[in-house]
């Protein structure tokens, strides 16, 4: 029971997620500020940018902090283990 | 950024990193925008009335009214990063002892655009008197509409609408208004 609370909380992803998230945090993100910054200046309204700003973050908690399986796609593969105690007989 | 703790961590951090950068974009883009709009002031009258100091019964203190018309528009200081504006008529002399004074004898705070066609006529809202407690022999007074442009971030920037085209005199000092 304490192992299954510890992985719903704990949330693992893969290496190869990882990346991923780290991609998608820092590209969304920056575009956001830029794309903020220019619509906001177009329309001259301070609330459109940082309107902008919290939809991507809202945005961006739901896909990136949840594991979901699209971050789970390549598990390490470990070598099959070895049975030692087989050998010493 | 294997669990989600660290996920948390490594978003809200370059989170923060990209409104530091967003926030300091705005302050200053303001620079952008350089409107200077001027106005007109007029000094409609101005009276000088010698009154009771009020914490000393036995003392003369003299104080002037100053009646005034002032028109500006200024809707061009609001952008987008423009909070409110101060505007505060300011009545600039040099007293008899030879100290230059800047008295605020009138504000206003503009907060909306639409508020931001000024149209004003009236009387100082503020106590104007000279700290020798009497106006005679000073020098003609000038007085100015100044404007302070508040930002939602960035810095304050201070101009001047308008300003009266020559030096008003003080009058002679009357005993009733």
């Amino acid at each position: 029971m304490s192992s299954f609370i510890q992985e719903i909380t704990e949330g693992k992803i893969d290496f190869e997620g990882q990346h991923l998230v780290d991609l998608i945090a820092k590209s969304v993100l920056s575009g956001s500020a830029v794309v903020g910054f220019l619509v906001g200046f177009a329309l001259q309204d301070l609330r459109v940018t940082f309107g902008i700003m919290a939809l991507a973050t809202l945005t961006l908690t739901m896909v990136l902090l949840p594991p979901w399986p699209m971050f789970n796609r390549h598990p390490v593969k470990w070598l099959p283990s070895v049975d030692t105690k087989a050998k010493a007989e | 950024m294997h669990s989600i703790f660290s996920r948390i961590n490594n978003v809200s951090a370059f989170l923060s990193s990209c409104m530091m950068a967003l926030l300091a974009a705005i302050a200053l883009s303001s620079f952008v925008f350089t409107a200077d709009p001027h106005g007109d002031l007029a000094i409609s009258s101005i009276k000088v009335v010698s009154s009771n100091a009020r914490r000393y019964p036995n003392k003369k203190q003299d104080l002037a009214f100053v009646h005034f018309n002032v028109t500006a528009d200024l809707t061009p200081l609001f952008h987008w990063n423009t909070k409110q504006l101060f505007l505060y008529l300011e009545a600039e002399y040099t007293n008899k002892q030879g100290v230059k004074n800047d008295v605020v004898i009138w504000d206003r705070i503009v907060r909306r655009k639409e508020d931001a066609v000024i149209n004003f006529a009236g009387k100082n809202k503020y106590m104007f008197r000279d700290i020798s407690s009497t106006f005679k022999n000073s020098p003609p007074a000038s007085y100015s509409l100044k404007y302070n442009v508040m930002p939602y971030v960035g810095l304050l920037t201070y101009g001047e609408a308008a300003r009266t085209t020559e030096a008003v005199a003080f009058p002679p000092t009357q005993s009733r208004l």
